[in-house]
């Protein structure tokens, strides 16, 4: 039957589109690992001998060490501002019979739909005038802004994935608003929370945009120095150092599917939620 | 228990009575670090230098900045739609894959995304630079007889930003490919629907929640890109977020450079406006 | 004390039953609307302590609401409710003091069964001693001893239902409301399930609210039954009260089937009895001591009715041709359709030596006038 074989071809035409795809999405990452190796000081492909000299100049180098630093001292508080702020939004517009609720989310979730580049041209008179201008509160509070509707999202998928009437059953329990929240709305969000939290800090870790305006050479974040270096010298340490980060994200995705394993309805959401990291760089 | 003195007179109690507090500390915190700096944005483009739309003249007029938005926009849509050509085939085999492969699968997916966008758009610069892997790669089959020069151009950038852009078309697809139930595609092939009816008629349909979510998403997000541009794009195609920054950083034209994220802020809220107007707030963007 | 209840109850369901110690429930106007729709008319209604109370009626009927309103998630457009005496409207649902059960269980996924039931006593801060004391009495009553460290999803739906009546009573509540807690179990379990609530409720003692679509289960378990329809309450009274004496015909032919038949004409025969002309054009026989008139509706049912290829000796005959006779379990059901076109339904115990009478065969139908019901209000 010439039908069968001509869906085999298109199922094969098939195969090799998402099979050249897949390798498309790959590919960079690919690279850059190989490059790291390299025993020459200018970058190419594919690298010419095998040395491990760039990871030892890193080692030395204190700069790419604070800036490292720096990405963490900024990126964990702004996940747990974003955490805080995000849970509470969810809770509020998930379970709390508001009639503005469609408004209110959409509001919240603005920060992460339009371009940082204009946060941060905003946020930066906004620090001048506090007096946290390049200091690192006002670059946690700005990642904790764009990190706040990852929470928010991530948190009002698990809201919407449980049943409510446990908590009305905690409440006929005797447990009041806020014991029912602890024992029996926060148990179930629980994932949705970390997940959301990892999703924020992810976000905020590989983050330039804001901090090119936020941070000074004292306080600056990993991006911005890898920005900096990219501009002006260009050898293989970037390369050492991408792949350390890459490992360091391959770390945080292990994580994240670790603990949604045992989670229900969680991967789809989370997975939609990882859909807004690091691209409004 | 129930106490004496709680007789009539005292209001019923309600379930959500207080709940809109909730929204206090959080719509504080946006209020003062983001809705008021959009706003002092704003202002100071219609404040500074002076009082007028001097600065809206400049952006508008003679100069090149009219291009660089109508590029910025060309190149987001264009690289939407080519997200959207190549994530489509690429999201229904993933949708419609189980077990170990699906997990291999979303590892393709997710890996990239997962890793920083900086680097990634550094590794399309080692592959197109004019002693990089493309290059190489051309000469080596005899395509062409010198190196050329593709970075900066808009080659680059439109590969590397559709390269970055594909998991945020893909992953929504994915969501919204494997809500639909599959008894309704079982009840299409029952009914008589040869395969490709099937899939015009149920399956794409279906999936268009999927679809109208990745591409607001891809295009707003192409239209306020930064690094990928940046590094890969230049002066020959200069996108927006790009131009404010230098104008903003290097040039220390704050003035200008509000006016110009002012227009890029007005075009992308129009954009976000008309997409939840169109999804009515149910999107899977918006955790609903 | 001689309860008078308890010599209506019949000899299977009646054991000596506990001093109540449930509470009083009272509804005084209570209505709710959302905004110009009506959910739940003004209604008062009366619960007596330690009653087995059943709220019946079709889909948006207002049961739920009702049941809503005194649990407190839904505040009421007006009125009071008073448990005990006392308003609880503006009390939330945390301390009301009661119980619930609702539809789904609603266990705690991340709790063990001990847990769930634990709950509410942790919550009324009782000392790790009492807890683990009560918890145990509660497992055992509701015959799930052992099964405390499990968690809900490893259980079976009936023991899913007896954790979550468990973890509803643990703490003594005078009022156990219980929202169509057997909808989801399938038959067999479900009439187990009645029995094991019901003797839940004789060992404790509270007032039970019973809401449930299921009309046989609301008389089977029901001291009395408030039958709801379109957001008001049609009539209470016991399950046999309201079968033998419906108040509307929508009573009638909820509670069981019904033939209902629409009254032209009456008029006076001997011995003294009524000759009742209905709009079929039937003649029918009734006693002369309900009031029948023209737009009335008289109410025969199924179970009344006898079937026979013999016209018999009864007040009221009919002669009619089987439609189609169903077997279900225990019973014959017919539909005979007899003159004018009219089809009228009876049900015949299914007995081994009882002839079948056979689709299109002539048959008659008789029933006593004491068997012809006139429902008051259609």
């Amino acid at each position: 039957m010439s039908g069968t074989a001509s869906s085999r071809m298109a199922r094969w035409a098939f195969a090799v589109f998402v099979g050249l795809c897949l390798a498309y999405l790959l590919l960079p990452s690919l690279i850059i690992v190989p490059m790291s190796f390299s025993s020459q000081s200018y970058l190419s492909f594919p690298p010419a001998g095998f040395s491990l000299r760039w990871y030892q100049g890193l080692a030395g180098n204190s700069a790419w060490r604070d800036a490292a630093a720096n990405s963490f001292l900024i990126g964990v508080p702004a996940a747990f501002i974003a955490v805080a702020l995000g849970t509470l939004s969810a809770l509020a517009t998930e379970r709390g019979g508001l009639r503005w609720a469609t408004a209110g989310v959409a509001l919240i979730v603005a920060p992460m739909m339009l371009p940082h580049v204009i946060l941060a041209i905003g946020l930066y008179p906004v620090m001048l005038d506090l007096g946290l201008l390049h200091g690192y509160i006002g670059a946690i509070i700005g990642h904790a802004v764009i990190g706040l509707p990852l929470v928010f999202v991530s948190v009002s998928a698990a809201l919407r994935n449980y049943n409510p009437a446990l908590e009305l059953a905690a409440m006929t329990c005797g447990a009041d608003r806020v014991r029912s929240f602890l024992h029996v709305t926060l148990p179930m969000i629980r994932i949705g929370i970390l997940g959301g939290g990892i999703l924020a800090f992810a976000t905020s870790f590989d983050e330039l945009m804001l901090s090119l305006f936020l941070t000074n050479t004292g306080t600056r974040t990993l991006p911005r120095l890898i920005w900096e270096q990219l501009n002006d010298f260009l050898t293989p340490t970037i390369a050492a150092v991408a792949t350390l980060i890459f490992a360091f994200s391959l770390l945080l995705l292990a994580a994240l599917a670790v603990f949604g394993r045992s989670a229900r309805g969680m991967p789809t959401s989370l997975a939609l939620a990882t859909a807004e990291t690091a691209a409004h760089g | 228990m129930a106490r004496p003195g709680d007789a009539a007179g005292r209001r019923p109690w309600t379930l959500h009575r207080g709940n809109a507090l909730l929204l206090v500390p959080p719509g504080l915190f946006l209020l003062v670090f983001f809705f008021w700096p959009l706003l002092r944005v704003m202002a100071r483009s219609v404040i500074e230098p002076e009082f007028g739309f001097e600065n809206y003249a400049r952006v508008f007029g003679s100069g090149p900045y009219v291009r660089v938005l109508w590029q910025t926009i060309e190149t987001a849509g264009i690289v939407t739609v080519l997200c959207l050509i190549l994530a489509y085939p690429l999201a229904y085999a993933v949708a419609r894959a189980e077990g170990t492969r699906l997990k291999l699968l979303m590892i393709f997916v997710l890996v990239p995304l997962w890793t920083s966008v900086v680097i990634r758009s550094y590794g399309w610069m080692i592959v197109f630079q004019r002693q990089g892997v493309l290059n190489d790669l051309l000469l080596s089959l005899g395509l062409t007889e010198t190196r050329l020069t593709l970075l900066p151009g808009s080659l680059a950038v439109h590969v590397g930003m559709v390269h970055i852009m594909l998991p945020f078309m893909i992953l929504p697809l994915i969501a919204s490919m494997r809500g639909i139930d599959h008894s309704l595609l079982r009840a299409a092939d029952v009914l008589g629907a040869p395969p490709h009816r099937r899939f015009l008629e149920v399956f794409l349909p279906l999936s268009l929640p999927g679809v109208s979510a990745g591409v607001a998403l891809v295009f707003m997000t192409s239209l306020g890109f930064f690094i990928t541009p940046a590094l890969l794009g230049g002066p020959q195609l200069m996108m927006a977020a790009v131009l404010i920054e230098e104008k903003a950083n290097v040039e220390l034209d704050w003035p200008f450079a509000s006016a110009l994220a002012t227009t890029l802020l007005l075009i992308t809220t129009a954009l976000y406006l008309v997409y939840l107007r169109l999804t009515r707030g149910a999107s899977p963007l918006l955790g609903r | 004390m001689a309860d008078p209840r308890t010599l209506e109850i019949l000899p299977e369901r009646g054991e000596a039953r506990a001093p109540a110690s449930g509470a009083s429930l009272s509804l005084e106007a209570v209505e709710k609307k959302y905004g110009g729709l009506v959910a739940l008319a003004r209604t008062d209604l009366d619960v007596r302590p330690g009653e087995f109370f059943g709220l019946i009626g079709p889909s948006g009927s207002g049961k739920s609401t009702l049941l809503g309103m005194i649990a407190g998630f839904v505040p009421p457009s007006g009125g009071r409710i008073l448990l005990n005496g006392t308003d609880i409207v503006s009390l939330p649902p945390y301390r009301r003091n009661l119980g619930m059960v609702f539809q789904n269980y609603a266990l705690f996924p991340h709790m063990t069964v001990a847990e769930n039931i634990a709950f509410p006593l942790r919550m009324r801060k009782l000392q790790r001693g009492e807890v683990e004391t009560r918890v145990r009495r509660m497992l055992e009553i509701v015959r799930l001893a052992g099964l405390g460290e499990r968690s809900p999803a490893q259980l079976s739906g009936g023991q899913q239902q007896r954790v979550a009546l468990a973890r509803a009573a643990s703490y003594d509540p005078s009022l156990l409301l219980m929202d169509e807690p057997l909808g989801a179990l399938d038959k067999n379990l479900r009439e187990e399930m009645q029995y094991e609530i019901k003797r839940f409720h004789r060992e404790i003692g509270a007032t039970v609210l019973y809401v449930t679509h299921d009309q046989d289960e609301a008389a089977t378990m029901s001291d009395r039954i408030a039958i709801l329809n379109q957001g008001r309450i049609v009539q209470v009274g016991r399950p046999r009260e309201l079968y033998e004496a419906p108040a509307t015909s929508f009573v009638a032919s909820f509670l069981g089937e019904a033939n209902l038949f629409e009254v032209a004409a009456v008029s006076q025969s001997s011995p003294p009895r009524l000759r009742v002309e209905t709009k079929d054009g039937l003649t029918l026989s009734a006693n002369q001591l309900a009031h029948f008139e023209a737009g009335a509706v008289i109410c025969v049912r199924p179970e009344a009715i006898q079937i026979a290829k013999s016209a018999g000796a009864a007040a009221n005959v009919l002669s009619g041709r089987v439609l189609d006779v169903v077997y279900t379990a225990g019973s014959l059901r017919y539909r005979v359709e007899v003159a004018g076109g009219r089809v009228v339904l009876v049900r015949r115990p299914l007995q081994r030596q009882a002839a079948v009478m056979e689709v299109g065969s002539p048959v008659y139908l008789s029933w006593d006038v004491s068997d012809t019901i006139l429902v008051p209000n259609s």
